[in-house]
């Protein structure tokens, strides 16, 4: 069965570059609003090209100046058929070409200009996922005592009002903003500052958050249906294209523009004000800080209708470590922002000593510094087809902060209509971010670093919980009354097998 | 009834296992004969298990776990044995019944090593498995993987899943467990 699905998915791609089957209005009730509404501008670029007169044959799609203005995908264009013979790989390439595709598109100044064109060192600009009309950060959904959040709207705490600008970038931290998955501890950088993290969603998946009261933990106790996050397509005949909703995950370095001088056209910058809340967020607080933060590790996950598991895209920036063969072969490209390459006795991907909470200064309490190595946790084939890729969109990027950035891979579901495997079989099975899952790297089934496998037992807040479709952000929502009384059993939380209870047709 | 000769085979897979075979690095058959041999070891632990050939090993398939086994039952003596067995018979069904009467008992348990290790993820050696009675619980050789560990088949065969690892939705406990069809059928 898993044969057919994807073939049927090639076929649509091979034909017309992904046009698939959809019901416009299919996500949306009669008389609603329309929380996943038409996109004009769906890129549906795929990576090869059918060659004329031979249908067997197929060539890739150039990665030329085109691709930097194409938009960003609604659903991803994959196919069966591709540069080798193993279907696989061609699918996987496909993922991995959507995955430059949206990192362009998201990237992209938010003013409209090209990527690259922008006025900082390196063509930098505000990208469009830092813009409030675009993106979200959670902190500013998932408000205190469970309050309702509004789209765009900018939230200033009083502590950061006195540093506030009209460039600045609002990074609230709570223990999601500092310490690394399943709170195995923080990620310190050469200089002894603390990695900063932060997750923002799109409007389509905020607005089903909002609508549905989901945004405090009475309103999921109240939402007796699934959770089912609208899902992106692409257009087709008499079918408009739709974003879905879309989730992203980055880290940040803290530059200093003095010291790190040098470094300021090799990163992506924003001016960011650091807000401490206080306890029980942060220990400190509240409080506010500005800094400088360089881009390290950028996540992008988006829910399509043929990737109901959603897609996994994880881009990285070169410097931020060395991989395990570069150690070995002491092929070091220094400097990097997380190993010392004059340390072969310091502890790799091993977290640093307690305390953990970080300081106003956000420098670590001691000496010691985190000695990241990007783990081997890839198929050869899958390294070699996502550095070529690499090769060809850093090229094309050449002479902006954006060549500096490379993908790692993109986790897909392999069987996304299954019964059986929830989770979709990811494919590949195993992938981290050495700044965003630095101490779960590896290929040790449900211990290391896999998007799916470990987002598909993200849950609500209610009880009895439900599944949260992909998503741990439910997990942030408040107490209504600040403080959570007796839970009431939600017994309409029936939930069919794997969370779609009749795959897409 | 289908003809499984080498032959016959060779021309049909060749072809599409060569961008595997190339691919996929150090657990890969190399050569283009082991691909052939891959795809026959394959078609014959589907009737030896009972369990289709698209839950056992995928067309698309990121987990690979048929290389695993191939290789472990290939480094066995009586491996050339079976084969020879499976490239001569009409059907994979028939060579499964070939296999498991076979008078050389270094192929007819090398044929149960196999059903083993797709059931159980473990590596049972043919020799142990023929040592006679009285015979006692018959220890592993080994676990094969971990990946072998969480893709053992007696799992779904029980409807339920491996201890410590699962890809069922949270909540699944308390839904009765999926039609055992689904779970080895095409």
């Amino acid at each position: 069965m898993r044969n057919w699905h994807w073939l049927a998915v090639a076929a649509a791609g091979a034909l017309s570059f992904g046009v698939l089957e959809w019901r416009a209005g299919a996500q949306t009730p009669t008389g609603a609003r329309d929380i996943n509404p038409p996109v004009a501008n769906c890129n549906v670029t795929p990576d090869t090209m059918p060659v004329a007169n031979d249908p067997n044959k197929r060539v890739a799609t150039p990665i030329d100046a085109k691709l930097l203005t194409s938009g960003q995908p609604c659903h991803q264009v994959v196919s069966t058929k591709g540069l080798v013979t193993d279907q696989l790989g061609n699918l996987q390439r496909g993922f991995d070409f959507y995955s430059w595709l949206t990192f362009i598109a998201l990237n992209s100044p938010a003013d409209g200009k090209t990527i690259g064109q922008g006025p900082r060192p390196g063509g930098d600009a505000a990208t469009k996922w830092e813009a409030l009309s675009i993106y979200r950060p959670l902190a500013d959904v998932m408000l205190d005592k469970g309050a309702k959040p509004t789209w765009g709207t900018r939230i200033v705490p009083d502590a950061c009002k006195p540093l506030d600008g009209p460039t600045k970038m609002i990074v609230k931290l709570g223990e999601a903003a500092w310490n690394q998955p399943f709170k195995t501890g923080p990620l310190v950088d050469q200089n002894g500052n603390y990695a900063v993290f932060d997750i923002l969603m799109n409007q389509p998946m905020f607005d089903f958050i909002n609508d549905h009261g989901l945004y405090s933990r009475e309103g999921q106790q109240r939402f007796t249906q699934d959770i089912d996050f609208p899902k992106g397509n692409n257009p087709g005949t008499g079918v408009d294209g739709r974003m879905g909703a879309s989730m992203l995950k980055v880290s940040w370095r803290v530059l200093d523009p003095v010291e790190d001088k040098a470094l300021m056209d090799k990163f992506h910058t924003v001016d960011a004000l650091i807000y401490f809340p206080g306890p029980p967020g942060t220990r400190t607080g509240p409080a506010c800080v500005a800094k400088t933060l360089g881009l390290v590790g950028f996540h992008a996950g988006h829910k399509t209708k043929f990737a109901p598991q959603w897609v996994w895209s994880t881009f990285e920036h070169v410097s931020n470590a060395p991989d395990e063969k570069q150690v070995a072969d002491k092929a070091f490209s220094p400097p990097y922002s997380f190993f010392n390459p004059n340390c072969p006795q310091c502890p790799v991907n091993t977290t640093p000593s307690d305390p953990w909470d970080p300081p106003l200064t956000l420098k670590f309490h001691s000496d010691e510094r985190s000695q990241v190595v990007r783990t081997k946790m890839l198929p050869d084939d899958v390294i070699e087809e996502v550095a070529e890729l690499n090769r060809g969109f850093r090229a094309l990027l050449k002479g902006t902060v954006w060549e500096n950035y490379m993908l790692l891979a993109t986790q897909w579901p392999s069987d996304f209509a299954s019964k059986v495997e929830c989770n979709g079989a990811p494919a590949p099975t195993f992938l981290a971010n050495s700044t965003l899952e630095t101490y779960s790297q590896g290929r040790i089934p449900l211990a290391s670093s896999s998007c799916m496998a470990c987002h598909g037992n993200a849950t609500t807040l209610g009880v009895p919980a439900k599944p949260s479709d992909f998503t741990f952000i439910l997990e942030k929502a408040q107490c209504e009354s600040g403080t959570c009384g007796p839970a009431v059993p939600n017994l309409a939380a029936q939930n069919p097998r794997c969370g779609f209870a009749d795959p897409p047709k | 009834m289908t003809d499984f000769t080498r032959r016959k085979m060779l021309g049909a897979t060749v072809g599409t296992m060569a961008g595997a075979v190339a691919a996929a690095g150090s657990i890969e058959p190399a050569l283009a004969d082991d691909a052939v041999d891959l795809d026959l070891f394959v078609k014959v632990s589907v009737a030896l298990t009972g369990v289709a050939e698209a839950k056992l090993a995928p067309t698309v398939d990121p987990i690979k776990v048929k290389l695993v086994y191939f290789k472990q039952a290939k480094s066995d003596p009586g491996f050339a044995g079976l084969m020879d067995i499976v490239h001569n018979a009409q059907s994979p069904a028939a060579a499964a019944q070939s296999i498991m009467t076979s008078a050389d008992p270094g192929i007819k348990f090398l044929g149960r090593s196999i059903i083993l290790a797709w059931y159980l993820g473990a590596w049972y050696p043919p020799q142990v498995l023929n040592r006679p009675p009285p015979s006692k619980p018959v220890p592993p050789d080994k676990i094969i993987s971990d990946t072998a560990y969480t893709q053992g088949w007696t799992w779904s065969i029980a409807q339920s899943h491996p201890m410590g690892y699962s890809d069922l939705r949270f909540g699944h406990w308390s839904d009765p467990p999926l039609p055992l069809d689904t779970l080895i059928k095409a």
